[in-house]
């Protein structure tokens, strides 16, 4: 909103509101103003929630009041549209406040530190190694990249942070991780930060290759669960390095409504390559990477529904598989199922299924949903419709059909990815929606 | 017996006596890795903020005397889809017009959404020779 009125006032040079509903307004008016616009934009906001409400509701809230500065609404978009400007509001430039960070922080005790660190929510407020030089310096020890060397600069939510292989280490000491764990976590670092929205965005990470056997990665039994040291802290070291590298507080600029519990490990685990049935690649190769290249795929999405029990004989595997599809969004036409080998090896042998592609193209022809289940969510409204209005089908056709008509909203196989892992004990699996990125090459980092 | 085992039969916490010299077997000196909690001795550790940088500041347009015989300009940003924000912005448009003589308005929805940028909604502020802008509703 911020970079529309942004560009309306510089380029139409017109004067503007910003209409913002009041979960996310002091963000607009703070931190985006400060490190994204620059522009001390004017603000009215109306009460969260605003979308799905009666005619009654939305006229009420013209006549209301402004949450912003409590008084009537309309007289505070008035007086942003005619209200001279102040000094402040005409200042043009490079700001004279550039924040800089020292290396080091000032000398303490370790409860100090502990409190601090918490205080500027670096951590995940679970039990920390403090970053000492000499423990940063070993940890860059794992890698022949410079300390100084930037991966990327991180822009989200506002601002430009280059994140150094140095603060990568640091994150990854406090994470609790090892030298021989860097290069993965600063593969990892190259898709940072992890996902952050008002809805419950988390992120998923698959491990490929033959540094999942050497790390001692775990693809067996409890793949996604805490039984293992490398899937915890290099998991971890993600959280810590997206809170930090993001500049990522609550109610700051991370606003997750409910938030996720899989943001402290971001489902961490590698496939289970040797258990593959004959003809099912890894991901990784899947994606165009060689068998022994080494490889971290990040997925971003919200949703991991249990198959609870195992598979049964009256019911095929992969229709049950396709009916929990159906409570996916869909969104970007992805999921993500992840299985047991044994699993694998029962869509292979009773189904027929020779590959993992002809899996997901049987997915995106069968798993269905009502375009009411479909347009009803907030996340497709805001980022599907857009397409709809441009004529893109099949959206602008799914726009017109009754709520109850079916659609196949899978409509990319290849956004559907199979990932195998666990430790043959139970045939089960889980249906995500997590939208794999492509895989990011461990060895460039090593 | 084990020294810790010991102490734990003895209903005593072994992280009691830790801070003694016969037990940590190092007088005066700490060993590598091992905790500073509690302790009053100071350590320095490395910083994992990042400098951020700040925005160059960039004023804002002129405003207007008033509203009267003025045409405003609504951009509907399509947040959680491209009716979300009709109620009020019909609403707001009565509102204007009881209170401001001539005040216009028209209604742009953009095709990109909020996320995207959208040229030939803002070439349609130009050629309305709008007056003045409201971009919402967003949350």
């Amino acid at each position: 909103m911020s970079r529309w009125a942004k560009q309306i006032e510089t380029q139409v040079g017109i004067p503007t509101v910003c209409v913002a509903m009041d979960n996310i307004v002091h963000y607009a008016v703070t931190y985006i103003r400060e490190y994204y616009t620059g522009m001390p934009l004017r603000f009215v906001a109306v009460p969260f929630p605003f979308t799905g409400q009666p005619k009654a509701v939305d006229v009420g809230y013209v006549t209301g009041k402004d949450m912003l500065n409590g008084g009537p609404l309309m007289a505070s978009v008035v007086s942003a549209l005619t209200s001279p400007l102040t000094a402040n509001e005409k200042i043009s430039g490079a700001p004279a406040n550039e924040s800089v960070e020292p290396r080091l922080l000032p000398p303490d005790t370790e409860d100090n530190l502990r409190a601090l660190f918490d205080a500027k929510e670096w951590s995940d407020y679970n039990w920390i190694n403090l970053p000492t030089e000499k423990k940063v310096m070993a940890m860059l020890r794992g890698t022949s990249h410079k300390p100084d060397e930037i991966i990327k600069t991180v822009t989200i939510t506002g601002g430009a942070r280059p994140l150094s292989v140095e603060k990568v280490a640091i994150s990854a000491v406090m994470a609790g991780a090892s030298p021989e764990h860097f290069p993965v976590i600063l593969a990892l670092a190259t898709q940072a930060p992890f996902g952050n929205s008002t809805s419950s965005m988390a992120n998923m990470v698959v491990i490929n290759g033959p540094i999942a056997k050497k790390l001692k990665f775990n693809s067996g039994t409890n793949a996604m669960g805490p039984y293992n040291r490398s899937n915890a802290v290099v998991g971890r070291a993600f959280t810590i390095l997206s809170k930090t590298a993001g500049d990522l507080r609550n109610n700051v600029n991370a606003w997750e409504s409910l938030g996720s519990n899989f943001q402290y490990n971001n489902i961490l685990y590698a496939e289970n390559e040797d258990n593959l049935p004959d003809g099912w690649k890894p991901l990784h190769t899947q994606m165009g990477f060689n068998p022994d290249d080494n490889v971290v795929t990040v997925g971003t999405g919200w949703t991991s529904i249990s198959s609870v029990g195992g598979s049964q004989e009256l019911y095929p595997v992969h229709y049950l598989m396709r009916d929990y599809m159906s409570s996916l969004t869909a969104s970007g036409s992805a999921a993500t199922i992840v299985m047991d080998p044994t699993v694998a090896g029962l869509l292979q042998t009773a189904h027929g299924f020779k590959t993992k592609e002809q899996l997901s193209e049987w997915f995106s022809q069968n798993a269905e949903k009502t375009a009411g289940n479909y347009w009803g969510n907030g996340v497709i409204q805001s980022t599907v419709v857009p397409l709809a209005l441009q004529g893109l089908e099949p959206y602008a056709g799914w726009r017109k059909v009754p709520n109850e008509t079916m659609i196949k909203p899978f409509t990319n196989s290849r956004a559907i990815h199979i990932v195998v892992t666990g430790g043959k004990i139970q045939t089960t699996w889980f249906v995500t929606d997590f939208g794999m990125r492509r895989g990011v090459k461990i060895d460039d980092w090593a | 017996m084990d020294r810790r085992k010991m102490l734990a039969l003895l209903g005593i916490s072994p992280a009691l006596v830790a801070g003694t010299p016969a037990y940590a077997g190092t007088a005066g000196r700490r060993r590598e890795g091992a905790s500073y909690e509690g302790s009053d001795e100071t350590i320095t550790v490395m910083n994992p903020a990042i400098d951020n940088k700040v925005a160059d500041r960039v004023p804002l347009a002129p405003r207007l005397k008033n509203l009267n015989d003025k045409m405003i300009y609504m951009v509907n940003l399509a947040w959680e889809g491209p009716d979300a924000a009709n109620y009020f912005y019909e609403a707001m448009t009565d509102w204007l017009q009881q209170h401001y003589t001539g005040v216009r308005t028209k209604i742009g929805v953009t095709a990109e959404g909020m996320f995207g940028s959208d040229p030939a909604l803002i070439k349609s502020i130009k050629d309305s020779h709008a007056d003045a802008a409201v971009v919402g509703v967003a949350g």
